[in-house]
């Protein structure tokens, strides 16, 4: 950090590019929220309840556009509840009507009740607006950093930590 | 420039950028691997009985027990990215209360019965007793890629979910016809579902869709009574 003061020019350059990579990161996200019409078209696995498809921090791609079909029984979906900030990831289990008011249940793979559980107090099926994406692609196990780092909040100092060393470092 | 920390970025950004290619490669070939699934499915005994969705409910609805043969032959789906193949048998039937505006279309969907098959490299996973995990890893020697596990034959097999509809009733519903489909998950790359068109060398499911059946009306109680008693 020394060194930054004694060349601003260099400091400055360093800053814009770091704020080109974020902008650049932040992008490509929002690129492909528009792609793929949903909010969160890239999610992380937080629960076994689709095993052994998918194991906690596995990497989901979805897709949230209805072009060739509707939304059907056999996908898996990724949905909202009301009440409750995580969304869940879980197999399309039954289908009542079409469009918009069709009455959806959900059930995970590895559990022995459907969803109806899950849902709000009253809520006895979801709706395709509670969907944020049906799956189309998987990575496993990426997204476990950021499990891990949500579990173990001291990781985030540890990595905070580690690079501002690197950026100390750099100037030598 | 050529410090530790440089040469240690480019050392990670190389690994990483090669494992994404050869995951995109791996994913890639799944299209090589021609699919030719094919199955028989056909009702063998329907019956329609009055009960509660749950034990504390007041509320009765109509539930439909379907009893139905499968011959399926999905071996051609098992390839060395296949980490297991979600196979469920659905029910679909038209809205009765639609008329005629929706009349062929089956708006309703619901499964009745389904299954997971891991390829052996995946057996692992399974969620499954320590003595069924023994059987299942014995049963295919050592092999990870194990086709044979895609055969299916299923005689006089009961639904694993009683169906009913949001306004509980479904006794003498008509059109009703039960459906296979499959679901391949990969080790990595794209989900498939049994397709709606034929895609290069994946076909689309020969057979696989039962007659249409029309339900009972409901069970005298008395019956039902001695059923389940």
């Amino acid at each position: 950090m020394l060194s930054a003061l004694q060349n601003p020019r260099q400091a400055a350059a360093q800053l814009l590019n770091f704020g080109l990579i974020l902008s650049t990161a932040f992008m490509m996200w929002k690129g492909l929220s528009v792609i793929s019409d949903s909010p969160s078209p890239i999610v992380v696995v937080l629960s076994g309840s689709m095993e052994p498809a998918f194991q906690r921090g596995d990497l989901l791609f979805l897709w949230n556009r209805n072009l060739m079909e509707e939304t059907k029984v056999g996908e898996i979906v990724v949905y909202n509840v009301k009440g409750k900030d995580i969304p869940i990831v879980h197999r399309l289990v039954r289908k009542f009507g079409l469009g918009e008011e069709a009455k959806l249940l959900t059930k995970g793979d590895n559990n022995l009740a459907d969803d109806t559980e899950l849902y709000a107090r009253g809520q006895d099926y979801i709706e395709r607006k509670d969907i944020i994406g049906s799956v189309i692609a998987y990575i496993p196990f990426v997204g476990y950093v950021t499990i891990l780092l949500s579990e173990h909040p001291w990781l985030k100092t540890v990595m905070l930590g580690l690079m501002g060393l690197v950026v100390v470092m750099q100037r030598e | 420039m050529h410090s530790t920390i440089v040469r240690g970025q480019n050392v990670f950004g190389f690994f990483t950028t090669v494992c994404f290619v050869v995951a995109a490669l791996i994913a890639a070939s799944d299209l090589l691997a021609p699919r030719t699934p094919k199955a028989t499915v056909a009702v063998k005994d329907l019956q329609v009985v009055r009960g509660r969705p749950h034990y504390y409910s007041t509320k009765k609805e109509e539930y439909a027990i379907i009893r139905f043969s499968l011959s399926a032959d999905l071996s051609s789906l098992f390839s060395w990215n296949t980490k297991q193949v979600f196979v469920y048998v659905s029910a679909s039937w038209p809205n009765s209360t639609l008329g005629d505006a929706g009349k062929g279309e089956m708006v309703n969907e619901a499964v009745i019965w389904d299954t997971i098959i891991t390829n052996p490299s995946a057996d692992h996973l399974q969620n499954i007793g320590p003595a069924a995990m023994k059987k299942l890893v014995r049963s295919t020697k050592g092999k990870t890629i194990d086709p044979s596990r895609g055969k299916l034959e299923l005689k006089n097999q009961k639904a694993k979910y009683q169906i009913t509809s949001p306004d509980g009733k479904l006794a003498e519903t008509d059109n009703m016809v039960l459906k296979l489909h499959y679901n391949v998950q990969p080790w990595v790359g794209v989900l498939t579902w049994t397709p709606q068109i034929e895609f290069g060398s994946w076909k689309k499911v020969k057979g696989g869709i039962s007659k249409a059946f029309k339900l009972p009306a409901i069970k005298a109680k008395k019956v039902v009574e001695k059923k389940s008693a």
